[in-house]
């Protein structure tokens, strides 16, 4: 039995114990510890992905270990119903846990323009990337709620006490939201839990595949699944769901907001996938039709939106809103090449709203603003900064040769396929989105400079690593996808198997 | 041909060199990119030497899989890319070179070459695709490129409008493309050319299909191409420097409408439907931009309603047929109208202005630059022995031969058109005696000089490679290729050249009259028809139709929207939180102390789970 998944998961504990050790006035001190806390994962991460077989289907690297376990009165025979800790990784949660460590990491260097409280701040960012961690390498519904949960606490105070002006509000509109979808996810899964006497994925999977297996009827499954999709709908969000985190991407701090929508997010896309398409390929095949036009109405409502914003975090936000609706897109064409499109604009959207959360991190800084009136000419003072926010911005509209454009593509190529009037009304998004983010980055970086900028405080060094990384990978997705998509392919078969059977 | 692919890489190369070590190279930044490109350049012609007679090359490798089937990526080398591949390498080269002079003293003269690097790379990369995604991903990055450049001049409001309209309104186009493009994967089952054209042969695709496809594709060419409803954005494209109009927007990206809708062109002619619209959209655009540039005061805005005219030409020419056609005027074009805009941007760079009716009488002070510039005139007048006189002759005739007289009126007419704005120009920029001082002005150096000479040799010479004089030398060449055509053209009524040469010197004539010797008002025709002449002057209203409709009816959609967000949705969220605010503190009314209502509360508490349990039939299972 291997324990590096559960290594990797609760290493960020080391991290924090330093920094408990440290005293909190020692700025310098606990930045650095900070950033080496999550650099032990990252590197764990890619020891761990570096030893996951990629042909190889089914779970690896699995660890199981008993924990609860108890009679169950009712059904009188001697049948233990057990919760066991169990946690490993497929194709697609492998490269989960590594985009989250990877980000993990360049959001704690995007931390260092955190003004106070640094070690109280570290502490929750480690909490919370070892709940994100967790999240992805659960292998058990029991202790994907408990994971669950637990990015909620950190997320709650990190908003609350560094984010900007409206921060409480955001905060708690964070917590009540996501607070309801919790609550949602437990009914959930304690219904299944009583029914299918297991919360393990593979065993649950193989129960509801089964036909006519007692207490399992159609009613059942689809309210369940309609349940999973409210609950995760709020988190991906789904529109209307999505007030709290326009809010979240607004007032959380930037380098909160480059892991709450670069990862984040990405928790309700990988609950739709693993658990909605997953358990109940059938159901799910059958609400096609609405998951694609809700997934139009994100996509068209985001970006309609996002091109009258006036400030540059509410047309990132929005922006967040219309991508996620090409995961919905994705999921809902139900073949190879959608479901694929879907995963890649996960992680191709992580990638690059953690890139220009990072930029805002860097603009804000310097100018004190995130206003676009307050923006003009910034190529003239901060050529690099203009450079790659220009680029980060074609990577979000789908320039060929970027990350965005391979998830775009498949997606539309998939639903294409099975609703070809709703995909071309979706396209239509593909030129809102040109016409959002040439909006806001033009007026950033083309026009007459500012006389007032800083002119000769471009990015520095430690600024430009995570750009360039990120950039970087979202170039070489872009350029190459075979490398990604090669580790999703068992996992996208063993989803398509149970679409077909 | 096996080193075919060095031919995009070599100006990728100078792009990344340049983006990394430009500042420190300054003015040296030019000769990365005129030595990278003049390597692609000889690679280029040593291919097309191979393709004369020679076979097709292909070669290709897994790129991503969906599902079974394998997208490949790769290069393909027939006769007609060969021959795109020369025509880009040799513009880009040349403008290359007369950059170097061109935009010296510029602060940011390596960012320049670095971008005319990485748009080299893409139009490169775009003619040797062998399946259609790859030729989107290219368009895609040409349109960038094109973006970047016409941006160039960042700090100008008018340049930053201008990109953000052109990646826009190409972008709608390209929707068109997109879409067409997967209809035609699921279709075909692939996105190679080869497949695609063995589907259609097979006829396992039904007809409507195939319309509906080609119609698609070809509104990814009217994007790219400037045709009429999409082609606001090209005029405005001439905010960029003069050597990329000469490059990008005249040359070559502009063509890739036209490159598509020729390496496709089995799918046109499978659908007549689609044939019709490609000529009637030509036929439109080539007299509707035409009747723009009479009136036009700026000599850049001249010569790009005149691209947009003649790639409505070379639409023209496809849609009826005229294979060989399209695809000469395409080259010749390439030729004239490169050198067009380099001797524009020599006069400008000699009076610092654009206004023509601020020049005149330079003739004799730039003694190099104007008789190149009418060299570029008469071949796109269509003047006897120049190359733009066996071209358009060529789509005449067969627009003529494929029996729609009214297109082929409506072509005559435009080509009277281009004759008499493109004298109307020469004469008021080099006739006459100097309208306000310039200071001093001189001719441009060598390397401005050198590459508008070479585009003028090619400007009269290109014409010969096909005329039903001298042999169809292209035709044959293109016949090699994985197009099959009829041959075309050369037999077609004699009167149809005289008409053609008749109608070029017609419109010589009366702009030399209005504008040489003046016998004639220059306003005797605007003066008796104002109100037409203001219509044509504002360009048909066409910005304004669309910004009044288009621009105006998306934001004022995204602000409805944004209230309803902002109130209806947010209203509920708030409801919804003052509901659970309210209930908090209903509740924690109960917690007062009092025991009795305590325990009442547990009660009640009890009886409802007890009927529940009742009602649900003793466990809820």
């Amino acid at each position: 039995m291997s324990h590096l998944i559960s290594i990797l998961v609760f290493s960020p504990l080391a991290g924090i114990l330093a920094l408990s050790l440290l005293s909190s006035k020692n700025e310098r001190a606990l930045k650095l510890a900070g950033l080496l806390g999550a650099l032990l994962p990252m590197l764990i991460a890619v020891i761990a992905a570096a030893s996951f077989e990629r042909s190889a289907s089914g779970i690896q690297l699995a660890e199981q270990v008993n924990w609860i376990s108890y009679k169950m009165l009712k059904t009188g025979d001697a049948a233990y119903f057990s919760i066991r800790y169990e946690v490993g990784a497929n194709g697609l949660s492998i490269v989960l846990m590594l985009l989250t460590a990877v980000i993990s990491v360049l959001a704690a260097v995007g931390s260092w323009t955190v003004k106070r409280d640094w070690k109280s701040y570290f502490i929750f960012f480690l909490i919370l990337e070892l709940g994100m961690l967790g999240v992805f390498a659960a292998q058990n519904l029991f202790l994907f709620f408990i994971f669950f949960e637990i990015t909620l606490i950190p997320m709650f105070f990190l908003i609350g006490r560094w984010g900007y002006a409206d921060r409480e509000k955001a905060a708690y509109s964070f917590l009540i939201y996501n607070g309801i979808g919790s609550a949602i996810l437990l009914i959930v899964f304690v219904a299944l839990f009583m029914r299918a006497g297991t919360l393990n994925y593979g065993e649950l999977a193989k129960i509801l595949s089964t036909n006519g297996y007692p207490g399992l009827g159609s009613t059942f499954r689809m309210s369940v699944l309609i349940a999973l999709l409210v609950a995760f709908g709020i988190k991906l969000p789904i529109v209307p769901l999505h007030t709290w985190m326009l809010r979240v991407h607004v007032q959380a701090p930037p380098s909160i907001v480059m892991i709450h929508s670069g990862i984040l997010l990405k928790i309700g896309a990988y609950g739709l996938f693993t658990f909605g398409i997953g358990f109940f390929p059938a159901e799910f095949k059958q609400l096609a039709v609405w998951i694609a036009v809700l997934g139009v109405i994100n996509l068209l409502f985001g970006a309609f939106l996002a091109i009258v914003q006036t400030d540059l975090k509410k047309v990132l936000a929005y922006s967040s809103v219309s991508h996620m609706g090409i995961v919905l897109i994705g999921f809902a064409a139900m073949n190879e090449a959608g479901l694929k499109g879907a995963i890649f604009q996960l992680i191709s959207h992580g990638l690059i709203s953690a890139l220009l959360f990072f930029l805002i991190g860097v603009l804000y800084e310097r100018t004190g603003s995130s206003d676009l009136k307050d923006y003009s000419g910034l190529a003239g003072a901060m050529p690099v900064t203009a450079g790659v926010l220009l680029a980060g911005g074609l990577a979000s509209l789908g320039l060929p040769g970027m990350s965005g454009f391979i998830s775009e593509f498949l997606a539309f190529l998939g639903l294409f396929k099975v609703m070809p009037v709703i995909a071309a009304v979706g396209t239509l998004g593909i030129v809102l989105t040109a016409v959002y983010v040439l909006r806001a980055v033009l007026s950033v970086t083309f026009g007459p400079t500012r006389e007032s900028y800083p002119v000769g405080r471009d990015m520095t060094a430690r600024e430009k690593i995570p750009a360039f990384v990120l950039l970087g990978l979202v170039l070489v997705i872009g350029i190459y996808p075979g490398m990604l998509s090669e580790p999703l392919h068992t996992v996208l078969d063993t989803i398509l198997l149970g679409l077909r059977g | 041909m096996q080193n075919a692919w060095l031919i995009p890489l070599l100006p990728l190369l100078s792009f990344i060199l340049l983006l990394l070590f430009g500042k420190k190279l300054k003015e040296a930044s030019a000769y990365a990119g005129i030595g990278a490109t003049l390597l692609s350049l000889m690679l280029a012609a040593a291919v097309m030497l191979g393709q004369w007679g020679g076979e097709s090359y292909k070669a290709e490798g897994v790129w991503l899989s969906i599902g079974k089937h394998a997208v490949t990526m790769g290069y393909e080398i027939n006769p007609l890319n060969a021959l795109m591949l020369v025509i880009v390498t040799l513009v880009s080269f040349l403008v290359h070179v007369y950059s170097k002079s061109y935009m010296r003293g510029d602060d940011r003269f390596h960012v320049f070459f670095a971008y005319l690097g990485l748009f080299t790379f893409a139009m490169l990369g775009l003619v040797l695709s062998p399946n259609l995604l790859q030729v989107y991903m290219f368009w895609e990055l040409v349109g960038l490129g094109s973006f970047l450049l016409i941006g160039y001049y960042y700090f100008k409001p008018e340049a930053k409008a201008a990109a953000k309209k052109a990646f826009i309104m190409t972008r709608i186009g390209d929707v068109g493309l997109f879409i067409g493009i997967i209809l035609l994967y699921w279709q075909a089952g692939s996105f190679e050319y080869d497949e695609i054209f063995k589907a259609i042969a097979d006829g396992t695709i039904s007809s409507d299909m195939i319309t509906l496809i080609a119609i698609l594709i070809f509104v990814g060419a009217v994007g790219k191409s400037g045709q009429l409803p999409l082609h606001t954005w090209l005029p405005d494209a001439m905010e960029g420097p003069t050597p990329v109009s000469a490059l990008i927007h005249a040359a070559t990206m502009v063509a890739a409408g036209v490159y598509l809708v020729a390496a496709m062109y089995p799918l046109f002619e499978a659908s007549s439907a689609a044939m019709t619209t490609v000529a009637v959209v030509g036929g439109i655009t080539a007299i509707f931009a035409a009747s723009i540039g009479l009136m036009q005061k700026d000599i850049k805005r001249v010569l790009a309603y005149s691209t947009v005219s003649q790639l409505g030409y070379m639409m023209l020419a496809l849609g009826s047929g005229g294979y060989t056609a399209g695809v000469f005027h395409l080259m010749t074009h390439a030729f004239f109208k490169a050198l067009l805009f380099l001797a524009a941007g020599s006069v400008i760079h000699a009076v610092h202005t654009q206004n023509i009716e601020e020049m005149g009488g330079l003739w004799r002070k730039l003694k190099i630059t104007a008789p190149l510039f009418l060299i570029g005139a008469l071949s796109i007048s269509g003047f006897p022995l120049f190359s733009g006189f066996f071209s358009k002759d060529e789509i005449l005739m067969a627009t003529y031969g494929d029996g729609r007289y009214g297109l082929f009126v409506l072509a005559v007419l435009a080509a009277f058109f281009t004759a008499f704005y493109m004298f109307r120009l020469f004469f008021m920029v080099f006739a006459g005696s100097p309208s306000q001082e310039h200071g001093k002005v001189g001719e441009s150096d060598g390397p401005m000089i050198l590459p508008m000479a070479v585009l003028g040799v090619l400007a009269v010479l290109a014409g010969y490679l096909n005329t039903p004089w001298f042999g169809t030398f292209l035709a044959d060449y293109l016949s090699h290729g994985p197009v099959r055509f009829a041959a075309e053209g050369e037999h077609g009524p004699i009167w149809i050249p005289i008409l053609a040469t008749a109608v070029s010197l017609a419109g010589i004539l009366l702009a030399y009259l209005m504008y040489g010797k003046k016998k004639l008002s220059r306003n005797w025709l605007s003066r008796s028809l104002p109100s037409l002449s203001t219509i044509v002057y504002r360009k048909y209203y066409v910005d304004e139709a669309y910004d009044a409709t288009v621009v105006r009816g998306t934001t004022g959609f995204s602000c409805l929207w944004s209230y309803v967000d902002r109130y209806l949705v947010e209203g509920a969220v708030n409801g919804t939180v003052s509901l659970i605010q309210w209930l908090g503190k209903r509740g924690s009314y109960m917690y007062d102390g009092q025991v009795q209502r305590i325990g009442a509360v547990a009660v009640a508490g009890l009886v409802i789970i007890l009927l529940f349990f009742a009602a649900a039939g003793g466990y809820f299972s």
